[in-house]
């Protein structure tokens, strides 16, 4: 090092987040790294029933992104609690060990665990279970991008399966800012590298937003676009989940 | 009526509000428009009972399985008592109706709600003891804690309970149970059971 040490810091400008090369330019010549259109959500594949302990349960597999969530309950609420009139809703998200593609701590996930409560709560009669609580537990399997969303879409279906009362099934779908590109269901790589990101949670058959979450800058027409193609996507991931609700799996009582 | 066997998820429309009612399963928009369910499950239609002034026909949604229950006001319940206080006495739910419950809930039975009359020379210790199977009515959700618990009929009480000796007792009066080995008495509220 020559000369004196600088007096004051500043952010190297190195330091600055590089991007991989297919991302690097803000034009729409480069492919997903899964060869989707930018428009095209993973396949999606739901199981109820995935848990035999559970009262309800749903196991959720998009692309790499692997969640089960199971739902106990109604059952009384922790003695601690008030006294409450409706009925509550706990939810807790955890990682495993394995999740990520480094080995992580596999502990609970504050953030994600609030923001599935807020996603679900507006979506559940809750009058319907008085000073009880229902428990939901999502446990990311494996982690491929988009978590959150498949976690609140997977979570509306094991409520459905533990048959809670809900006015409507909720969807949740994300997109990410990549330059002036929208891509739907973002892998992890592109979540890793986007500008911008949206989601937005809904009851497709109500046309109802239970949530929307917007992190990074945004314009207001791509905004516009971005929840456009999201409430489509929701209401279209709202059939596949019905069709997994009507399919074999679902135990008809007599 | 008609398609009977048609099966419907969550937040499907059921019907018009103003052709059916809502039924089991099912509920009203808030702008009154739309019939939706809220269970997955069979739609069925059922007609109004004939008095009824209102003349929709109900919509209801059933077959699946429903949540486990949960006691509400009104419901007779058969309980263990785990703890016997002074003033109250609380138990553990295990029936609901004729339905066994999937989680525990907590019910207190309170001095004044164990019988109908003379309610002031009741004593708890006289009337349960822990491990006792009782009948009794939900009278209220109660507290944080617990289901508020009431055995002031003759048919509410306890249905079966065990001697010092380790042997169920039988009934001999509405106050007392004797220990068929032993010969010992004890006294217990004591449920009218049958007839």
């Amino acid at each position: 090092m020559a000369g004196a040490t600088p007096t004051t810091y500043s952010p190297s400008p190195t330091t600055r987040k590089t991007k991989s090369l297919i991302f690097r330019n803000d034009d729409v010549d480069w492919v997903r790294t899964d060869g989707r259109d930018f428009h095209q959500c993973r396949p999606a594949f739901f199981k109820i029933g995935a848990v035999n302990a559970a009262a309800g349960s749903a196991y959720a597999e998009f692309g790499n992104t692997k969640v089960i969530v199971s739902v106990f309950g109604p059952r009384e609420s922790k003695k601690a609690m008030l006294y409450s009139d409706i009925g509550r809703l706990n939810c807790n998200v955890s990682y495993t060990t394995f999740a990520t593609p480094v080995r992580g701590q596999g502990s609970d996930h504050k953030e994600f665990s609030s923001m599935l409560h807020k996603a679900l709560e507006g979506a559940i009669i809750l009058e319907t279970f008085p000073k009880t609580t229902v428990d939901v537990f999502a446990l990311v399997l494996e982690s491929g991008g988009s978590d959150l969303p498949v976690v609140i879409s997977c979570a509306s279906l094991a409520l459905a399966d533990a048959g809670i009362m809900m006015y409507d099934l909720v969807a949740s779908v994300s997109v990410s800012c990549l330059g002036k590109n929208l891509v739907i269901d973002p892998v992890l790589e592109e979540e890793s590298y986007q500008d911008g990101s949206l989601m937005l949670t809904c009851m497709p058959s109500r046309y109802e937003v239970t949530q929307l979450t917007i992190t990074g800058e945004w314009s207001t027409p791509k905004l516009n676009e971005g929840m456009q193609i999201c409430l489509d996507a929701c209401a279209k991931l709202a059939t596949i989940m019905r069709e997994c609700l009507k399919g074999p799996d679902s135990a008809l009582e007599e | 009526m008609g398609n009977d066997t048609e099966l419907v998820t969550p937040g499907e429309k059921l019907g018009r509000a103003s052709e059916f009612k809502a039924g089991r399963g099912a509920y009203v928009s808030p702008d009154n428009l739309t019939v939706y369910a809220s269970l997955t499950g069979l739609r069925h239609i059922v007609s109004p009972p004939p008095d009824s002034p209102d003349q929709r026909p109900i919509v209801e949604v059933t077959g699946h399985k429903a949540h486990g229950a949960i006691p509400e006001p009104g419901s007779i319940v058969i309980a263990r008592v785990t703890k016997v206080m002074a003033r109250m006495a609380s138990a553990d739910i295990m029936c609901l109706g004729t339905k066994s419950v999937r989680e525990n809930f907590t019910g207190i039975i309170r001095l004044q709600d164990i019988r109908a009359t003379e309610i002031d020379k009741v004593d708890m210790h006289k009337s349960f003891h822990p491990g006792d199977i009782v009948r009794a009515i939900v009278l209220s959700l109660g507290d944080a804690r617990a289901y508020f618990l009431s055995t002031a009929k003759n048919e509410l009480g306890v249905i079966s309970a065990q001697s010092a000796a380790g042997v169920p007792m039988v009934a001999i009066s509405w106050t007392e149970m004797q220990c068929p080995i032993t010969g010992q008495i004890e006294h217990r509220k004591v449920a009218k059971v049958g007839g």
